[in-house]
């Protein structure tokens, strides 16, 4: 509905002279994937509600600043995101460790209602290497798989060119392989 | 052998994205999540907000045509008074 009735610029321009409603209409589009990075960077629920709605405020307070300089809304909206969630892992850091082992999982989108119940050892396994993993690289696994991005859209919100991000990401496979390898995860191909 | 360990062959690297695409999967958030995160930040609900834009653009469009019509009222009036005041 938004798609066809709404151009983003013309919403965007609204949602710079202070239009509540326009913004609105970005928090409807961006909503969804904004959570899925935030749920995936801190594998909590209840952190990733909190997280998301602060995006969406830091954006409404500072969307006067945005100007698309190449960069657009979406990477605006994705490096709030990664600077919030930057800070909640330094704060975190001080504080108690939360067990990987408690991570709620939610259902994915188009998965049978009985996948969604039990995610296997072997994904659990996985998604705890790719927590371990270095920030950048945690960030370009979540926009790559989860929110479907190009290498090129990656490199827009991670400021990097999209050899860099190519790159980043051979490099990542190649750590990811060795410790799967160190946990004895079988790579075969069901 | 370091070469080895540094080159990931086609096989592995499907087999690894085929691992993270069944991990890394888009998730729906709770409905009670998106209720709340609403609320929070004081939106309503999007088809409130796509009526209140249509009406926005109706009042607009209400506005330009109210505008229009004086304008036009206005210059006819005077025209009237330019002519009357010529025939005096």
């Amino acid at each position: 509905m938004l798609d066809k009735e709404f151009n983003e610029e013309d919403v965007l321009m609204r949602a710079a002279q202070g239009d509540r409603d326009a913004f609105g209409l970005l928090y409807e589009r961006y909503l969804d994937r904004i959570f899925n990075y935030v749920y995936y960077r801190t594998g909590n629920l209840h952190d990733a509600e909190d997280l998301t709605a602060r995006v969406f405020q830091r954006a409404m307070n500072h969307i006067k600043n945005y100007t698309d300089r190449g960069v657009p809304f979406s990477a605006w909206l994705y490096r709030i995101a990664h600077n919030l969630v930057a800070n909640w892992h330094r704060d975190r850091s001080r504080r108690q460790e939360i067990p990987i082992n408690d991570v709620p999982i939610l259902p994915s989108k188009g998965d049978h209602p009985e996948r969604n119940l039990v995610r296997s050892q072997e994904e659990s396994t996985l998604l705890k290497l790719i927590r371990r993993l270095p920030p950048e690289r945690q960030n370009l696994l979540i926009l790559k798989f989860v929110e479907n991005m190009s290498n090129a859209e990656i490199g827009k919100i991670m400021g990097r060119s999209e050899g860099a991000v190519k790159s980043l990401y051979h490099r990542t496979l190649l750590s990811l392989r060795d410790q799967i390898g160190d946990q004895h995860i079988s790579l075969d191909n069901e | 052998m370091n070469k080895l360990k540094t080159k990931l062959s086609d096989d592995q690297i499907d087999a690894l994205e085929a691992h993270l695409a069944g991990t890394l999967k888009p998730v729906t958030p709770p409905m009670e999540i998106v209720q709340r995160l609403r609320s929070r930040i004081h939106f309503p609900e999007r088809q409130v907000i796509v009526l209140r834009l249509k009406d926005w653009q109706r009042m607009l469009l209400v506005f330009g045509g109210v505008m229009s019509g004086m304008l036009v009222m206005i210059t006819v009036a005077r025209a009237f008074f330019y002519l009357m005041r010529r025939h005096m």
